[in-house]
């Protein structure tokens, strides 16, 4: 990190002319050139890139503050769509009876998407009582690999148990609000990848609100920078953490109850959302909030060149092979400090 | 209580270590002799169950190649199954393209999958931690996405029909190449982590800046555990290619290095023996559960699941940590009583 003093004495063009700021700056430019081109892909990148960036913030999150590499953070997605999609259909009938109903209309989405966020943040404090607290009672030795190997286990877990309760099966809904798309910059977005993406940006403001101004989000900055610091200085360790689990995990099953559109519930769900979201936050450096919800936009730009391009196919690939360059060029991600945290130990 | 029924009891530390060596070759060759009359023992005499030895076979010497990175240097390999893919691909293909023998062919597998698992290695572990696994893991998404992109290669998600191995479709035959496949990888690997290399690993793995300060050079022993388990896994992945006679994209599923990752924890991470001999019951048990209740997809991995949670939780050693208890209780009753001295009045 570059202090204050050092920014005075460093010249303006070396200060921005780094390596994030080129591909901080070559992204915006792919963008405008884009908007100019084909704006559907600024589209895609915005409606996509905004809920990678709930799932990243998330994942970002709760490294940041509990050093845990989730790796079930899919499966809160999965839960996620799941809880939508239950609540969903019955109000989906309702409306289908009423056709003229419109506030049940326009509100119908909603209470599902509060309930996936609310069982998630359930299942995540969960976890913590069940799993982490054990875990960190008996050992805090090699706690990251461990938690990640432990999360490894929670998401077999899960995936199979959603096929064996629930079944092995699609559920999903052609569209959450059934009126005709709107026009923007010549491209049709339907009503639902609109509201996803209003919904994202909501929801990442009160995140940042809550993480920058609240007394609870400082002392989770606070447990995030140096645990013994904060408890010292009279944080409660444990409520922190069940805060820190229940909302990203709140999160990841927001995002999964709000793509029920696009990801309809089935037990293997959670993988794609779970890598992409490990692409964002290894990209924008490990426990970066702030980073990570760039690091979306950016992951979500090169999905879309891709299948754009090249091809549905090469989405895994390519993204991949772009974001291990820059790991050669930045290996502390796009975002991260110089400083070795204690996940590299 | 001195102990004079036990004939030829150790009387000094050194006897007792050589008795100890005694100890444990018996037990590995008793468990040898088990695994090798095994087919001929009802119920195992059945093709059902000759498959599944088969199959416990291949996961035990996978899970030992696993060990071999996971439990020694501390860097879990999450792209393993990709490696096993990459062998068993290349090997298959040289079958089919060029009608190389398999004999041949997985071997130049094990080459290729061993020179990828170098070049990977040296990307990814001047990285450190959980930054490796994750980077491991991305790579082995970019190789099934490769294969998958490829259909004029690798037929992709269409599977490749491969030549079989033995001009036999018994398993009897099948059974002793991999049993003899498990014990070359067994005691090739076991040399090595005993050599001065494999106490460089163990140095490594526990203490990276301890084991810089006395003279190693961490990356060197990093890349070449790496590519050597990666080798292995190449290899394996050529036997399961000839074996089973086809190949999809499937075979490098996250969900197989976890199964491959369950295994090994459960068996005792660094013992290399420990995931070889739990494999066998673990996997025959897998497959009964899986044919008794084929109606419930997923309970097996329930299973695993379960099994990888509780292990990582309360008993991080695995089995290994506590054959080797019962071991210390027999050295304990081996081990004369000191000769009790009158006390001085």
């Amino acid at each position: 990190m570059t202090t204050a003093t050092n920014l005075r004495t460093v010249p303006l063009v070396r200060r921005y002319l780094t390596f994030t700021w080129l591909v901080l700056g070559l992204a915006v430019l792919i963008m405008i050139v884009a908007a100019i081109a084909q704006p559907s892909i600024v589209v895609d990148t915005l409606v996509t890139g905004g809920m990678w960036a709930l799932l990243a913030g998330g994942l970002a999150l709760i490294f940041g503050v509990m050093n845990i590499p989730n790796f079930a953070h899919g499966e809160l997605f999965l839960i996620g769509s799941l809880v939508g999609f239950t609540v969903f259909s019955p109000i989906q009938d309702a409306i289908l009876e009423n056709p003229d109903a419109a506030l049940l209309k326009v509100v119908g989405p909603f209470p599902g998407m509060i309930a996936a966020a609310l069982v998630g943040a359930a299942v995540g404090v969960g976890l913590e009582v069940l799993l982490f607290r054990p875990l960190r009672k008996r050992s805090r030795d090699q706690w990251v690999m461990n938690t990640f190997l432990l999360t490894a286990g929670v998401s077999v877990l899960l995936v199979n148990m959603d096929r064996l309760v629930i079944g092995n099966d699609f559920r999903g809904i052609t569209r959450y609000w059934d009126v005709p798309p709107i026009r923007l910059l010549d491209v049709s977005i339907s009503v639902d990848r609109a509201m996803v993406f209003i919904i994202a940006l909501i929801t990442i403001a009160l995140f940042s609100l809550f993480l920058q101004r609240t007394r609870v989000g400082r002392a989770m900055r606070a447990v995030a920078q140096d645990e013994a610091g904060a408890q010292m200085a009279g944080i409660d360790l444990k409520r922190i953490f069940m805060l820190t689990i229940g909302l990203s995990s709140g999160l990841a099953s927001l995002a999964g109850a709000a793509l029920l559109f696009m990801f309809p519930s089935y037990p293997d769900v959670g993988l794609q959302p779970l890598y992409l979201a490990w692409y964002v936050v290894i990209l924008a450096g490990l426990g970066n909030v702030q980073g990570a919800i760039a690091g979306a936009f950016i992951v979500s730009l090169l999905q879309t060149l891709t299948v754009f391009y090249v091809g549905v196919g090469w989405v895994d690939v390519l993204p991949t092979g772009f974001i291990i360059l820059i790991l050669l060029f930045k290996p502390s991600g796009l975002f991260g400090s110089a400083v070795k945290g204690i996940w590299e130990q | 209580m001195a102990n004079p029924s036990v004939a030829n009891a150790p009387t000094s530390p050194i006897e007792a270590d050589r008795d100890a060596t005694r100890r444990h070759r018996a037990a590995l060759l008793l468990v040898l002799g088990i695994a090798i009359v095994l087919p001929f023992v009802p119920p195992f005499t059945g093709q059902d169950y000759q498959r599944w030895l088969v199959g416990a076979a291949l996961l035990a010497a996978m899970a030992v190649a696993f060990d071999f990175t996971a439990g020694y240097i501390n860097v879990v390999n999450f792209g393993f199954a990709a490696f096993v893919g990459l062998g068993g691909y290349t090997s298959g293909l040289l079958a089919v393209d060029l009608g190389v023998s398999p004999w041949i062919g997985i071997f130049v597998g094990a080459a290729l999958a061993g020179f990828v698992g170098l070049l990977t290695g040296m990307l990814t572990l001047r990285l450190r931690g959980i930054y490796a696994a994750v980077m491991a893991w991305f790579v082995g998404l970019a190789v099934m996405g490769l294969v998958r992109n490829l259909p004029d290669i690798t037929r992709g998600s269409l599977g490749l029909n491969v030549p079989l191995l033995l001009d036999t479709s018994d398993n009897l035959p099948y059974y002793y190449v991999i049993l003899g496949m498990l014990v070359v990888t067994l005691v090739v690997l076991t040399v090595v982590i005993r050599s001065y290399i494999g106490l460089a690993f163990r140095a490594i793995g526990q203490n990276l800046q301890a084991a810089r300060a006395s003279g190693i050079n961490p990356t060197r022993y990093l890349v070449l555990n790496f590519a050597l388990s990666s080798a292995f896994a190449g290899w394996l992945g050529g036997f399961y290619a000839h074996y089973y006679g086809i190949l999809t994209p499937d075979v490098m599923l996250t969900s197989r290095t976890v199964e491959v990752l369950a295994v090994a924890y459960i068996g005792g991470r660094g013992s290399l023996w420990g995931p070889a001999v739990i494999a066998f019951p673990l996997s025959i048990a897998v497959e009964l559960l899986r044919t008794q209740f084929a109606n419930l997809p997923g309970l097996y991995l329930v299973l695993y699941g379960l099994l990888l949670i509780v292990v990582m939780i309360y008993r991080p050693g695995g089995v290994a940590a506590a054959a080797r208890s019962v071991d210390e209780w027999i050295a304990r009753r081996r081990r004369p009583e000191p000769v009790e001295t009158p006390r001085a009045t």
